[in-house]
C-alpha cells in the first residue's frame, strides 16, 4: 500500500473512517507530528488521538483500567475515542497536558490494516482545519484549506461523500468515573471522586478540556457549591493551572472577587474568581458587577454558588455546576452538572 | 524643607477611608464603617461594610480635612489606592481622586495597598506640640503582612524597591481565622472575638497541624488549618461538647496552629535572608500574640522589630497610603496621573 509507504516516510495523509475524513501521521514520528501541528494550526493546547489496529496495540501506548477495558469491549472498534493514562510512547504533544492519550479503533477495515501493516499508530483527528466544517467528502474539506495547508498533505485516500456520522464519542477513563469530553454518552448527572488536591485540579483541567471551545467562544461560567473545605478554591486552581495563570490562585473571600489575566497559546482572557459567601443581600451582589464579566475568553468561577443563584442574571446559567463534598481528609465527591 | 500635605482615599475593599498626613506624621485617619458604627459596635468591627463607598466617600474626605484642621488650599497631592483590591471599589476611590485632583487642580499619586501596610509602620502621631524626629529605618527590612486578605513576607530593599519573598498559596492567615470563628459561631469577620477568647483559652488543647513544613520555598497555606477545624468542631457538636470554655481552647490553639505556621516559615527565611529590621503590618497586626511572637523572635536574632503605632494604622486605612504617597513623591516630585485604571492584583515586589 502506497499510504504505508508515505506514513514511513514521515508523511501526511488524509484518510476515510466510519465518522470524518481524518488526516494521520505517524504519532512516533517528530517531524512528522510537527508537520500535522503545522497543518491544523491553532490547536490551543488540545491533544491528539492515535489510531490503531486493536486492543494489543492500544495497550502497547496506554494503560488501560477496567473502566477502559469495559469501554473497549463495548465501543470498539467504533466510532469512539477512549481515552487512558498515556505510557509516553508517542510524540511530545500527541498526550494531552495530563499524560492522557486518546485511542481510536477505527470501524473502518482499510484503516486498521494500513496501520496494522504500518506498525505504529497514527494520529486520528478530523482532517478539517480547526474550527472548520466536518470534512465529509474532500470538497467540504478542500474548500476550506489554505495553499499552504495543502501543500502539507501527501497522499488522499479519496472514497468519495462519506455518510453524515457524528464525530467520535470522546470519553475519558482516567478520572474516577468516565468523563464524556464530547458527543453524547450518558446524560446522567456525575459524581467523580479524587483523593487528593492534585487529583481535584486536575478534574478542573480535564472539564476544561471539554469546554475549552465555549470558553474561547463564549465564555465559561463555572458554579461551585459546597462548604468551608470542601476544595472549591483548589478546584479553581486547577481551571487556573490549564489557563496557565502566572500566580498563584489564592482565596477571593476577603476581596470577593480576584481578576487574573491568562494566556493560553493563542487565546488571552481573564479568570475571575469570586466568593459569595459573604453576600446575603442583593444590593451587595449588584456592587460586583457581575453581569459583565462573562465575555469570550473568560472564565468566571463563582464559589458559594447557592448564595447568588437567584440574583444572577438569567441569561447567563453555569456552563457547569459543581457540588463539593468532603469524604475524608484526602477525599472529595464532586458532583457534576453539565448545561448542554 | 517642609514635608508635603497629602490627602489619601482607600477603597481596596470594605472600608471607605480618607486621611490626611505630612511625611510620617498622620493629621487624620477616618475609616467609615469604623466611625460610623463605633458606639453601637463597642469599637468591634462590623460583620461587614454593607453601604457602597460611593454614599460613603464625600463626607469621610471632608472629614478627614476637617479632623486635620486643614483647608483644601494647604492640600498638595491626593493619594489613592490603585490596587490591590475589589475592582469596583477601587473604581470608585480612583474616580473620586481624579475628579478631585482636577477640580483643585492638585496631582494625584496612584498607590500600592501593600506598600501602604508595609510602610504603615514608619507612620507617627502628631506631636502636641514642637517637632518629632523622623524614624529612619536601617534597611533591609523584612515586612511580615498579615491580614484578611493578605499574608506575605517582603524583602524591603529600599523605601520603593521591594521583593516578595513568599505569600499564602490559598487562604490568607486571617482569613482562615474569620472562617473558623465563623464556624464557631463567633460572626464574621470573627478574627477580633477569636482573639480575645483565645487569651481565656488553653492553647494546648488542640493540637494543629504544621503545614508546608517539606516544602522548601517561604510561601504559606491556611487551608489545611481551615479544614481540619472544621473537621474538629463537627466532631464536638456531634458529642456536644462545644462550651464556652470549649471554644476559648480552640480558639487559643487555632491561633496558636496559624500563627507557629508563619514563625515557622519566618524564623527559616531570617535564617537565609539577612535583615536589619522587622516590621509586622497589616489587620491581624492588631493581635497581641503574634506581636508578642514576633518581637521575640527579633529579639533573638538582633533585629528591630517595628509596629504601627495605633490599631488604626493596622487594618486597611488611608494614612499608610498618604504616608506612602509621599514617599513617592519625595523620589519623583513630578508624579501626576491624569487617569488611572484600577490593577485589582498588583502584586508587590512579586517574581
Amino acid at each position: 500500500m502506497q499510504a504505508v509507504t508515505v506514513l514511513r516516510g514521515g508523511g501526511l495523509v488524509i484518510y476515510p473512517t466510519e465518522t470524518v475524513y481524518g488526516v494521520g501521521v505517524e504519532a512516533t514520528n517528530p517531524e512528522a507530528v510537527k508537520k500535522l501541528l503545522k497543518y491544523k494550526s491553532r490547536r490551543e493546547g488540545k491533544p491528539l488521538s492515535i489510531a490503531v489496529s486493536n486492543q494489543a496495540m492500544a495497550e502497547q501506548y496506554v494503560q488501560l483500567n477496567e473502566q477502559a477495558r469495559a469501554l473497549y469491549r463495548q465501543f470498539l472498534p467504533g466510532p469512539y475515542t477512549i481515552i487512558s493514562q498515556g505510557l509516553g510512547r508517542v510524540t511530545v504533544g500527541v498526550e494531552s497536558e495530563f499524560g492522557t492519550l486518546g485511542v481510536r479503533i477505527p470501524d473502518y477495515p482499510l484503516i486498521t490494516e494500513l496501520v496494522q501493516k504500518l506498525g505504529k499508530p497514527i494520529t486520528a483527528t478530523s482532517a478539517n482545519a480547526s474550527g472548520k466544517k466536518r470534512p465529509y467528502s474532500l470538497a467540504d474539506l478542500f474548500d476550506h484549506l489554505s495553499a499552504k495547508q495543502k501543500s502539507l498533505i501527501d497522499l488522499v485516500i479519496d472514497v468519495g461523500e462519506l455518510p453524515k456520522n457524528e464525530p467520535s464519542v470522546v470519553i475519558d477513563t482516567t478520572l474516577s468515573t468516565p468523563l464524556t469530553m464530547r458527543g453524547s454518552f450518558t446524560q446522567a448527572d456525575r459524581v467523580f471522586i479524587t483523593h487528593s488536591d492534585q487529583e481535584t485540579r486536575q478534574l478542573a483541567g480535564k472539564l476544561m478540556l471539554k469546554y475549552w471551545d465555549r470558553a474561547q467562544n463564549q465564555g465559561l461560567l463555572i458554579a461551585l457549591n459546597g462548604e468551608l473545605g470542601a476544595g472549591k478554591t483548589v478546584f479553581t486552581q486547577g481551571v487556573g493551572q490549564f489557563l496557565q495563570v502566572a500566580e498563584p490562585v489564592s482565596s477571593p473571600t476577603y476581596t470577593y472577587l480576584n481578576e487574573y489575566d491568562y494566556s493560553r497559546h493563542d487565546t488571552r482572557g481573564m479568570l475571575y474568581h469570586l466568593d459569595m459567601w459573604k453576600i446575603d443581600i442583593k444590593a451587595d451582589f449588584e456592587q460586583l458587577q457581575t453581569e459583565k464579566l462573562l465575555k469570550p475568553g473568560n472564565v468566571v468561577v463563582v464559589e458559594w454558588w447557592q448564595q447568588v443563584a437567584k440574583w444572577w442574571p438569567k441569561d447567563q446559567q453555569p456552563d457547569l455546576l459543581l457540588n463539593l463534598e468532603e469524604t475524608d481528609e484526602q477525599t472529595r465527591s464532586i458532583a457534576l452538572k453539565e448545561n448542554n | 524643607m517642609a514635608k508635603p500635605t497629602i490627602l489619601a482615599i482607600d477603597t481596596s475593599c470594605d472600608e471607605t477611608a480618607a486621611a490626611v498626613g505630612r511625611g510620617q506624621i498622620i493629621l487624620s485617619n477616618v475609616i467609615a464603617s469604623q466611625a460610623q458604627l463605633h458606639q453601637q459596635y463597642g469599637g468591634v468591627f462590623p460583620t461587614a461594610a454593607k453601604q457602597a463607598h460611593r454614599e460613603k466617600i464625600q463626607p469621610i474626605i471632608k472629614a478627614a480635612i476637617r479632623q486635620a484642621g486643614l483647608g483644601w488650599p494647604s492640600i498638595k497631592a491626593i493619594a489613592v489606592t490603585q490596587g490591590p483590591g475589589l475592582a469596583p471599589s477601587l473604581e470608585i476611590g480612583l474616580q473620586t481622586a481624579l475628579n478631585l485632583g482636577q477640580q483643585h487642580s492638585k496631582p494625584v499619586i496612584p498607590v500600592n495597598h501593600i506598600e501602604g501596610h508595609i510602610l504603615s509602620v514608619l507612620a507617627q502621631a502628631k506631636p502636641k506640640q514642637g517637632y518629632r524626629r523622623a524614624i529612619k529605618p536601617k534597611l533591609p527590612a523584612l515586612s511580615v503582612i498579615v491580614s484578611g486578605g493578605h499574608t506575605e513576607f517582603v524583602l524591603v530593599k529600599k523605601i520603593g524597591q521591594y521583593h516578595r519573598l513568599g505569600t499564602t498559596v490559598d487562604d490568607a492567615a486571617g482569613e482562615c481565622l474569620d472562617k473558623v470563628g465563623r464556624l464557631l459561631n463567633l460572626g464574621y469577620p470573627a478574627g477580633p472575638i477569636v482573639e480575645s477568647l483565645a487569651k481565656k483559652g488553653n492553647k494546648k488543647r488542640f493540637a494543629f497541624p504544621l503545614p508546608m513544613t517539606n516544602i522548601k520555598t517561604f510561601d504559606l497555606s491556611f487551608s489545611g488549618l481551615k479544614t481540619h477545624s472544621k473537621r474538629l468542631i463537627k466532631n464536638l457538636i456531634v458529642e456536644e461538647k462545644l462550651t464556652k470554655k470549649t471554644t476559648a481552647d480552640f480558639c487559643a490553639s487555632l491561633q496558636e496552629g496559624v500563627f507557629n505556621h508563619i514563625l515557622y516559615k519566618l524564623t527559616k527565611l531570617l535564617d537565609e535572608v539577612p535583615v536589619k529590621e522587622l516590621w509586622l503590618g497589616g489587620g491581624v497586626a492588631a493581635n497581641l500574640t503574634l506581636r508578642a511572637k514576633l518581637r521575640s523572635l527579633a529579639r533573638t536574632k538582633k533585629l528591630t522589630f517595628r509596629i504601627p503605632y495605633s490599631h488604626k494604622l493596622t487594618g486597611d486605612n488611608a494614612a499608610m497610603i498618604a504616608l506612602t504617597a509621599g514617599y513617592i513623591l519625595e523620589r519623583q516630585p513630578k508624579t501626576s496621573a491624569k487617569s488611572l485604571d484600577r490593577r485589582p492584583r498588583w502584586a508587590i515586589g512579586g517574581n
